[in-house]
Order: structure tokens, then sequence, then C-alpha cells
């Protein structure tokens, strides 16, 4: 191809761009709000509030993992998996007196060797990230099912139970859990050079490992950092049934990558960021919750999500290619 | 059906498949550009190009690379569209903006890379999209049949059953040529069709070229080769730096006149070689294997530019690689400042102070998608970082002085590298090495794809690096580059070091002659 320079005027900076996307989703979530405000008499009361922040939360917490990974240009299929898994992992320590914050840790500390094996597999194996994530998926559901022996562990710790129904400063705790969680992911990812280094991997690991970037350790961090969450989101979820079962949290890899995308996070990878994914998991969370109170058939609440993954992404490209 | 009978039968059918010729009298305008401009981004890739096609004449078109041949035949087969201009297809305006509204109104392109499916068979490919069917069945047998008529009526003697993949890529290229001719071609485009052709294929080539102009097919053909231009064509049109600097009739140009217009400055023209001290040894490479190279060993002393020649795949780019730790030495020893060294991975070669500005920008340079100022950052985060968080305002600092110091023209450091031109494409991946701060610099074909302004500000940057200390190892498959930057030039040829000359110490022949092998 030719290459010649020219003067040109200044083009619209990217940022803008994303500012404009960021107050799209945020201007549809409420928007949201207002119209099921307006259709339903309960949609404003406390007691749904703090039940749709529930809901969202645990999505909103696995999606933040997700899209790191998803920056690298990978995928977790794994995390809906580590969810049950880890309500199994925690209910059986309890249940052999394992003291709770020791449980708490060792079940965070499975989500890490679990990333670990993830990282191993794509770095050290070469298998493409969607394989050996879909063979966790699998097998974390059989290794579950077996420790329980397909039924359910209950948990009896009365103070661990209640943490996810507590309320802290009329803010439900399960909410808290995602600002403790986004927090930290935010500094991560958009203040920090390991951040960086993730949208390097993602746009092109070829020119990061040549610029000295340790494209290997970033793989790693990418999915321990997913499979953390998810095991994090296992804890929360325990906490919220009281059982330990491995066929929980069917379906919730997809809810988290569905919520990753709306949020504008590529699949093809470096392009994201940690308040998206966010947003998005609360409109999936409204979407469902609005549902429910207008007594939508919960069929319709699958098919209203995956016309709003075309239509969002659908927007996205358009003004992806209109920037160009 | 006898055995003649047969023969006649297949001749009609070949006659019937290949192209009815066109519907525009000869020597009227078939093709006309008027003002015809593509832009990408900031780039001006193509710039307005007036230059009118005869039906029934070959026109070749012939300039350097990235003078925008490819921009034009691109545009021309609709696979990409125009910023401004008229294209007139037998005096009709037309938009041209889809590959198949060029197919439909007959203009076909036959690449210099095969586009079609090697796992398919040759009569397949020959039918794609096209497919002989009865009840919604294909009909192989038939298929084969009549790609093997059409073949032998063209003198290729191809196995049309046979699997496109196990032809060579001469072979391949032959049935992309039958392809599009079976297609009812009326504009044929051929960009560089002989690159891989040996000479009695080009032959058939040329053979089919001239049946096709015969029954009044257009043809354009994209060539650097002269002799082939003046073998074939009636017409030639000469590109330079994305402007269309002239059309000539093949019977009033000759060689010298044609490379006049084509080439740019020569180096001299733009760079003067400074005298500049040589100082003590940076790197010494002693007996350096690795995959794709052989017992290399070469010294590179501060304040000298060390030459690297060859033709591509001889093995440089992969030295290289090797000696910034990317693969692993099977042998050898290197010495950095005279003490062994041991180089296990990039990050090491970056520690000790050798930079890599690699081959391929898009491949190995940049993340295209992201931000320039992230681009030259991505080796120095770690200083300009403040424990885990990043200096907001050192990283601004540093890809401002970078963009500004290297003259990169864009209007942010926000704005995404693929959006850039080749020149500053390259500024970028240099600036990323300028802010880390080497003592080695290695440049693998700096200058590929730049325009003549660039080239010159890189030739003087890399006298300041070599005045501040440095020593620069010069890879090029360009000639006069390393012919008059370098201060030694090291010829490789299959993996290995075949010649070593200092400055100006052998000819060019000499030194081709020995990257070549004769």
């Amino acid at each position: 191809m030719t290459i010649t320079t020219t003067e040109s005027p200044a083009a619209a900076p990217r940022r803008g761009m994303n500012i404009l996307f960021s107050l799209t989703l945020i201007g549809l979530l409420l928007a949201l709000w207002i119209a099921l405000g307006i259709g339903t008499a309960s949609f404003w009361t406390p007691l749904n509030i703090s039940n749709l922040l529930r809901q969202g939360a645990m999505t909103a917490i696995l999606a933040v993992g997700q899209t790191f990974v998803i920056i690298t240009a990978g995928i977790d299929l794994s995390v809906g998996a580590i969810v049950g898994f880890s309500t199994v992992i925690l209910a059986w320590l309890l249940q052999a007196g394992v003291p709770l914050w020791i449980a708490i840790a060792l079940t965070l500390l499975m989500g890490v060797a679990i990333g670990t094996f993830h990282g191993f597999g794509i770095v050290r194996m070469g298998l493409p990230p969607f394989i050996i994530t879909l063979a966790t998926l699998t097998s974390l559901r059989g290794v579950g099912l077996l420790i329980t022996n397909g039924s359910t562990i209950s948990i009896t710790n009365e103070g661990f139970t209640n943490f996810a129904r507590a309320d802290f400063l009329g803010i439900p705790s399960l909410f808290w859990m995602v600002i403790l969680i986004a927090v930290p992911a935010y500094i991560f990812l958009h203040l920090s050079r390991w951040g960086r280094y993730l949208f390097a991997v993602g746009s092109n690991s070829e020119a990061a490992r040549l610029s000295g970037v340790n494209v290997n350790r970033t793989i790693y961090t990418a999915y321990i950092l997913s499979a953390t969450c998810a095991a994090f989101v296992g804890v929360l979820l325990a906490s919220r049934i009281g059982i330990g079962n491995a066929t929980q949290a069917e379906g919730w890899e997809l809810q988290a990558i569905a919520s990753t995308v709306i949020g504008g996070t590529s699949l093809f990878g470096a392009v994201g960021s940690v308040h998206g994914p966010l947003i998005g998991a609360f409109i999936l969370a409204t979407i469902n919750n609005g549902a429910n109170l207008l007594n939508v058939n919960s069929f319709w609440q699958r098919i209203i999500t995956g016309l709003l993954i075309i239509i969002i992404v659908y927007f996205d490209q358009l003004r992806r290619r209109g920037s160009r | 059906m006898t055995r003649l009978e047969d023969i006649a039968h297949r001749h009609d059918e070949a006659s019937a498949l290949l192209t009815e010729g066109s519907r525009v009298p000869a020597g009227t305008p078939i093709l006309e550009l008027k003002g015809l401009q593509k832009n990408y981004g900031y780039v001006q890739a193509l710039k307005p190009a007036t230059i009118t096609f005869l039906a029934g004449e070959i026109h070749a078109i012939v300039g350097e690379n990235g003078a925008g041949k490819s921009t034009l035949i691109k545009l021309l087969t609709g696979v990409i569209t125009r910023t401004a201009g008229e294209v007139l297809w037998c005096g009709h305006p037309v938009a041209l903006s889809t590959p198949n509204e060029a197919i439909a109104r007959g203009i076909n392109a036959v690449h210099q890379e095969v586009v079609l499916c090697p796992h398919l068979s040759v009569a397949a490919n020959l039918f794609l999209g096209d497919e002989v069917e009865r009840h919604g069945l294909m009909r192989k047998r038939q298929m084969e049949r009549m790609a093997q008529s059409v073949l032998d009526d063209l003198g290729f003697y191809l196995p049309a059953a046979a699997d496109l993949g196990s032809l060579t890529i001469g072979q391949q290229q032959l049935v992309a040529t039958a392809r599009a001719a079976m297609r009812g071609t009326q504009f044929l485009i051929f960009d560089e069709p002989t690159a891989y052709l040996t000479r009695q294929e080009s032959a058939q080539l040329f053979k089919l070229i001239r049946r096709l102009q015969s029954e009044g097919v257009t043809i354009v053909y994209i060539s650097h080769r002269m002799e082939e231009v003046f073998e074939l064509a009636d017409r030639v049109s000469v590109l330079r730096d994305g402007t269309h600097v002239g059309t000539r009739a093949i019977g009033e140009t000759n060689e010298s006149e044609l490379i006049a217009l084509m080439i740019n400055r020569s180096i001299e023209q733009i760079y003067h070689k400074e005298d500049i001290p040589i100082g003590a040894p940076i790197l010494e490479a002693r007996g350096l294997s690795g995959p794709g190279f052989e017992d290399i060993s070469l010294t590179v002393r501060a304040g000298e530019i060390v030459g690297l020649y060859g033709l591509i795949g001889a093995g440089r780019s992969e030295f290289a690689l090797g000696l910034y730790g990317r693969h692993p030495l099977s042998a050898g020893e290197v010495h950095w400042m005279g003490r062994k060294v041991k180089i296990r991975n990039e990050r090491d070669a970056m520690e000790l102070g050798i930079a890599l500005a690699p081959e391929s920008r898009r491949d190995q340079g940049l993340c295209l998608n992201l931000p320039i100022g992230l681009n030259i950052n991505l080796p120095v985060f770690g200083r300009l970082s403040r424990g885990p968080v990043i200096g907001r305002a050192e990283e601004a600092a540093n890809a401002d002085r970078q963009i500004r110091d290297l003259a990169i023209k864009t209007p942010s450091r926000r704005v995404p590298a693929s959006s850039m031109s080749g020149g500053n494409q390259q500024k970028i991946v240099i600036g990323k090495w300028l802010s880390h701060g080497a003592k080695l610099f290695i440049f693998d074909e700096p200058t590929v794809g730049v325009d003549v302004g660039t080239k010159a500000e890189i030739y003087r940057l890399f006298a300041k690096l070599l005045k501040e200390g440095a020593g620069i190892i010069l890879i090029s498959s360009y000639l006069p580059e390393v012919y008059e930057l370098a201060d030694r030039l090291h010829v490789f040829r299959g993996g290995r070091l075949v010649g070593s000359h200092d400055f100006h110490a052998a000819t060019h022949e000499d030194v081709l002659g020995e990257a070549i092998g004769v």
C-alpha cells in the first residue's frame, strides 16, 4: 500500500467516544428504571430495589473478571461452573468444621488454582481459551456432583448466611461487594501498567512481547483474576442460598459474557473497561427484574437479552466504523 | 461418440465456457478514471488519478513498491471504495462499491497471491460459485470434464481432478486466470502475475493474455519487470508515491524514461553519510546459531552501522530475533561490552540495552488499534509507574516528547496507531525505543512503505544515535540503503554469512551476486 504523509485536521480523540458510549449505557439503564417506575407500582419500592441490586451484584462481579480475559482476546466459559463448584467446596469445608474465614480463603485459593490451570493450558499446552475453559466447565460440574453425590450440602453457619441478606448504610451487602471488587479492578485495569499490558496483549501479543511485556504472565493474571472473581461470587451465592450445590449458577458464564459485551468490550480483544460491564450487568438484572414485575413469561427474558446484545453490539460497531 | 467427435464437442464446450469478449468497440474507452482518489485516515494512498483504459488494449501499470498499484486494483475490483473521483464504465458513471458489482460488470483480477480454495479440486475451483447442477445436486463428473476441456483448450495441461493445493503456485495462478477467463470477463487485471512463475509458465500465461486480448478483453498488467511490459503492453501508466505521473504509448517510450518516472530520489540525494568516530565494541556475536540462521559472527561498535543484506528469507530477521532473545540460540556466544552474557528472552535483551524495531510493523511492531501514546510507552511503563499506578503526567509527557522529537504527524497521542501512515507508524516504533534508551538498535527494514521525507528523517536519526555512542544493526532488502549507510556490510544467504565488506569496498554487483549465490 502506498503511504504518503499528509497534514490532516485533528480527528475527535477516541476517549470522547468512549465517554459517549458509557453515557448511552447509563441513559439506557435510567430509561429502563423510569419506564418500569411508571409501568409498575412496585418497582421503586425499597424491597425491589435492594432485590435488583442483589440480583445484579453477582453477575457484575463475574463480568468484571470476564472483562480482563476478553480484553486479552480470550474467553472464560468456566465461571458459572466455578461459582457452583465454590458453593460446594465452601459448604463441604464448613461441614468438616473448618473455620469460616479459612474456608473462604481456601475457596478463593481454589479459584486461583483453577485460573492458573487455565493459564497453563493456554500458555504451555497451546490450547485455545475456548477449549480449556469449556473443559473446566464440564469437569468442575462433574467433580462437584461427585463430592456432593448429586445432592446439596446445607450451610448451618447463620452469621454467614445472614450476610447476603444484610444491609449496610441502607445498601445491600452484596452491592458493597461489587464496589469492593470494582474499585481495585478499576485501578488495576485503567491506572496500572498491568492493565495496559492486558490491552497490549489483546491487541498484538507479538508486539507486546517484543516490547518487553511478559505475555505469559499477563495471560496467567487475566485467567486467575477471572476464576478468583468467580470463586468469590461462589462464596456470595453460598451465603445467599445457604447450601452448596454443584448445579447452581447454570449459564451464568453467558450472563457474564453478555454483560461484558453490552458494556462495550470487544470479543476481538483490546477494547473494554471496568464500568461498562458493571452497567451491562445491571441492565440485564433490570430487564429480568422488570419482566418479573410485569409478569412477562420468563422465557421472554432470554429472548429480550439476546435481542439487546445484538442491538447494542451492532450500534457499537456502527460507532467504531464511523470513527474511522 | 468417436474420438474426433469427442474432441470437436469438447472444443465447442470450451469455447462456450470461455469469455465472449467486449461489447465496446476496440480502441474506444471502456473504463475511465477521473480524479480517482483514496485516503486511509490521514494517508493519501492514491492521489487524484485520471487514467483511461481502451477496450481491447493491454495496459501496463508500473511503479515501485508502495506506489499505489495495489490501491488502484482494490478500487477497480470494488474491494475498497474511493474517497473521491468518478469512474465511467462504457461511458456511464458506476459506483464499483462491492466486489460483486465489479464482477457483474465483467471486471476481474488475478492476484499475485492466489485466492482460491486449495483443498478443492481444480474443477471445483473453476466452477466455484457457478456449479453445474441437476435437481439441486452437483454434476461433479460433468464439471471435471468441462474444466478439463477448458484447460486443454488453453494449453495448460493441468489435471482438472487434482486438488488445487497440490499444484505449484505458478500452476495455481494459471487456474485463477482460466477461472477469470471463464466468467465473461471484459476487463482483467493481472497483479504481478509472474512473480512466482517459471519461464515456461510465464510463456503460457503470456499466450493466454494475448488470446484474451484477441477476443476483445481489456487487460491491465501490473508489474515492475520492464522486459515484460515492453513485450506485452500497448500502453503503460506510471505511478509514484500514490501519484499518476504519466501514461505513454509503448512505442513512444523506453526503459530509461519509465525508470526515471518510477523511481524516487536516490539515497545520496536525501542523505550524506557523516564521519562519525567508531568506538569500542558494544556487541560481539560469536558463531550464533538458531532457528533459520547458522554460525553467524559479527561485531557492532559504538558509532557504526552494521548492514545486513540478503534476499527475503536469507535469515537476517531470524538472526535479529535470535539475538534479541525471541527464539532460543542453539549455539554460540554473545559478548556485551566485553562481557559474556546470556539472553534468554526479550526482557533480558532490553535490560542490556538492545532495542529491536522489527520487520513487520503490523504483526510485530505495533498494537495497531491502541493509542499512539500507549504504543510509545509500552516498554517503559515500569519506569513511568510509582508503585502499581502509572503516573499520568509522566505517561503523557513521555509520549508527547517522542511525538514532538520525531515529528509524528498526529493530532493527539490518543489516536490509534492504525490511522497513521507507514512513515509515522515507523516513527512510533522507533519512539518506543528512544524513550527506553538503548545502546544497540536493530532496525529491520525501517524504510519499507515509508515516504521519502520520512526516510531522510530516519537516516538523520541514525546519525544522531551514532553520535550519542550507540551502535546500529540495519537490515534492509534495498541494496542502495545498506550500501550507502553501513560502515560494514554483511551478506546473508540461506541462513549463513557469505560475505563481509567495509564501506564501499565491494560493488553493488558483488554484493548482489553473493546474496543470490552466483
